[in-house]
């Protein structure tokens, strides 16, 4: 990790390559898919989750894991609806099923936990071309 | 990105040499390599299964119903023995039994009412699985597919299945290996992505799991499963102070653990081939940590399953997942001379349609009113017909996936979860007296 007066820089593995600017949004929560995800509407349908129905369409989808089905690659269907980014603490076939689908930037197993240091409304710079993301507080 | 290793064969197929299909599959093999961090392929000795009649893994690397037919002309077949998963996408109809499913269909090509034929024949995608058979392809249509396939993989064989309570009963019950990536692609070439569980490092147990109650039940082993999944995430747990569970509390356990957590692999010293005794199960190391689920966990996770205002019950669902053949037996006796007040759907896998037909449970399911329908389910199908706002039902999976339909306060649907004796209850009287014991 680096810091500096603006940006804090985490550095990870990239699942899948690409650049993007985008606001976070943060769950504490793992994240869960197949009917609890709506990927035409591009937000979570889980009954009881911080992000119920809170659309993640554009922004740097930033969570802890992925659990439940293999619907999970529904995160990275959806089309114009789906997040602009994955950003996720640890990894599990479910995510790599995810960035396989979406074709997005995803990266993961980062040197902090990228859930306690990102803030949903903060600003983040995914480089998962060279494997780290920048994150602007707001 | 990383080079993933390939043989000269390998290298033809993704240059295109042996035409399209076999490289639009060595593509999106590579890639997925990439993806998971790999750079070796591993050959699969085991069995297969994916979501059909597309391999529905990515719609990044599909193919035409025409460059299938084509394919098959060619005498291309899958690699390893492959089965169908679930019933046919996108509508995922029952396959038997549709003419009692009085719902319209959510999602597909065609939107229709899955009680009529001509929907139906459209739902079954058979100009599809007529290549599909050429190739091999064993229509078993069941989320539980291992349960009717007749076949299953031996230990240490390399798998590659896709459905999230189908891969720990691989994985931990059979002492094969697969992670979650079955699709025509690892079905044709025989190759999967070498990592996760395929890795023997990766399948030991980290979480020591102390059970504060004998888990014996059906629904104890489902809740216990729910709230393992909850507490271990991704980690692979050794579950301890349990009775040895049957088949069916096997995958009831299976499906809530994968579906509150991502428990791909788990040991049960003693009952797991992989775990003679919890050393085994550790591979002589210390656990990371320790967990206790106590009562006041299994009653919180029970509340969790709950998710209802009132004890008026609209229909009852039973067969998540897929109900193995003592299951309908056991359940056939129970609604003998009996007759439902409310609609009972009771689901199982397509191959046991005719069984329970030849066993007489199916004469017995419909003189007391209920349906059997085969190879999908609620969660799959988008919904529940348009009468029901309250559901009872005895699968945390199914409980915890199909209020997911319902995300919108003018439509809530309620769900009484508890044990199938409970369901049986309320499909008889139309009331809901379960209550965690």
């Amino acid at each position: 990790m680096e810091m500096s007066e603006k940006t804090i820089r985490l550095y990870g593995r990239t699942l899948y390559p690409g650049k993007v600017t985008a606001e976070a949004l943060v769950s504490t929560k793992p994240l869960e898919g197949f009917a609890n995800v709506n990927p035409a509407k591009g937000y979570t349908t889980e009954r009881n989750h911080p992000l119920f129905k809170v659309p993640y369409t554009g922004k740097v989808l930033v969570y802890p894991s992925a659990r439940g089905s293999g619907g999970f690659l529904m995160y990275g269907m959806g089309g114009e609806a789906k997040a602009a980014a994955f950003i996720h603490t640890e990894n599990c076939p479910l995510n790599v099923a995810a960035a396989a689908a979406a074709h997005i930037p995803a990266m993961t197993e980062f040197d902090r936990d990228p859930v306690s240091v990102i803030a949903t409304g903060d600003t983040v710079f995914v480089n998962a071309d060279v494997g780290y993301i920048e994150i602007t507080k707001k | 990105m990383i080079t993933v290793k390939l043989s000269d064969s390998e290298k033809r197929m993704l240059n295109g040499e042996s035409g399209l299909v076999p490289r639009l599959c060595m593509e999106w093999l590579v890639e997925m390599c990439q993806i998971a961090g790999t750079d070796t392929i591993i050959e699969l000795d085991g069995t297969g299964d994916f979501h059909t009649p597309q391999t529905c893994m990515t719609l990044n690397y599909a193919f035409t119903l025409k460059d299938l037919q084509e394919f098959t002309a060619t005498g291309a077949k899958f690699a390893i023995p492959t089965f169908a998963n679930k019933s046919p996408f996108n509508e995922q109809s029952p396959i038997h039994g549709y003419k009692g499913c009085d719902m319209c269909s959510h999602w597909g090509d065609t939107i229709g009412r899955f009680d009529d034929d001509a929907f139906h024949e459209l739902a079954m995608h058979e100009d599809f699985y007529k290549e599909l058979r050429k190739m091999g392809m064993l229509q078993t249509h069941s989320c539980a597919s291992y349960l009717t396939a007749t076949y299953l993989p031996t230990i240490g064989q390399h798998c590659s299945w896709n459905e999230s309570s189908a891969v720990p009963y691989c994985n931990a019950v059979l002492g094969a290996r697969t992670n979650i990536d079955g699709s025509f692609a690892t079905c044709y070439l025989g190759k999967a992505p070498y990592y996760d569980m395929h890795v023997t490092e990766n399948r030991r147990a980290t979480v020591l799991v102390k059970s504060e109650r004998l888990i014996k039940s059906d629904t104890e082993w489902d809740v216990f499963g729910f709230a393992v999944g909850e507490e271990c995430g991704l980690a692979v747990p050794c579950l301890t102070g349990t009775a040895k569970p049957t088949t069916t509390q096997f995958c009831k356990l299976n499906s809530a653990m994968n579906t509150g957590g991502a428990v791909r692999m788990y040991h049960i010293p003693g009952s797991t081939p992989e775990a003679p005794d919890i050393s085994a199960a550790f591979h002589g190391l210390q656990p990371v940590r320790t967990v206790t689920i106590d009562e006041t966990a299994l009653r919180a996770t029970y509340d969790k399953l709950n998710y209802r205002t009132t004890d008026k019950v609209d229909m009852v669902y039973l067969g998540c997942p897929h109900m193995n053949a003592v299951e309908l037996m056991l359940l056939a006796r129970k609604l003998e001379g009996k007759h439902v007040k409310v609609p009972l759907w009771i689901m199982t896998a397509p191959w046991l349609y005719q069984v329970a037909r030849d066993q007489g449970y199916l004469a017995t399911f419909e003189a007391a009113g209920a349906k059997l329908f085969d190879g999908t389910c609620p969660a799959a199908m988008g919904g529940v017909p348009d009468y029901v706002n309250t559901i009872a039902l005895d699968s945390a999976k199914q409980s915890y996936y199909i209020t997911g339909c319902y995300p919108d306060e003018e439509r809530k649907l309620d769900v009484c979860y508890g044990t199938r004796d409970d369901c049986i209850d309320a499909a008889l009287t139309g009331t809901w007296r379960g209550e965690w014991k």
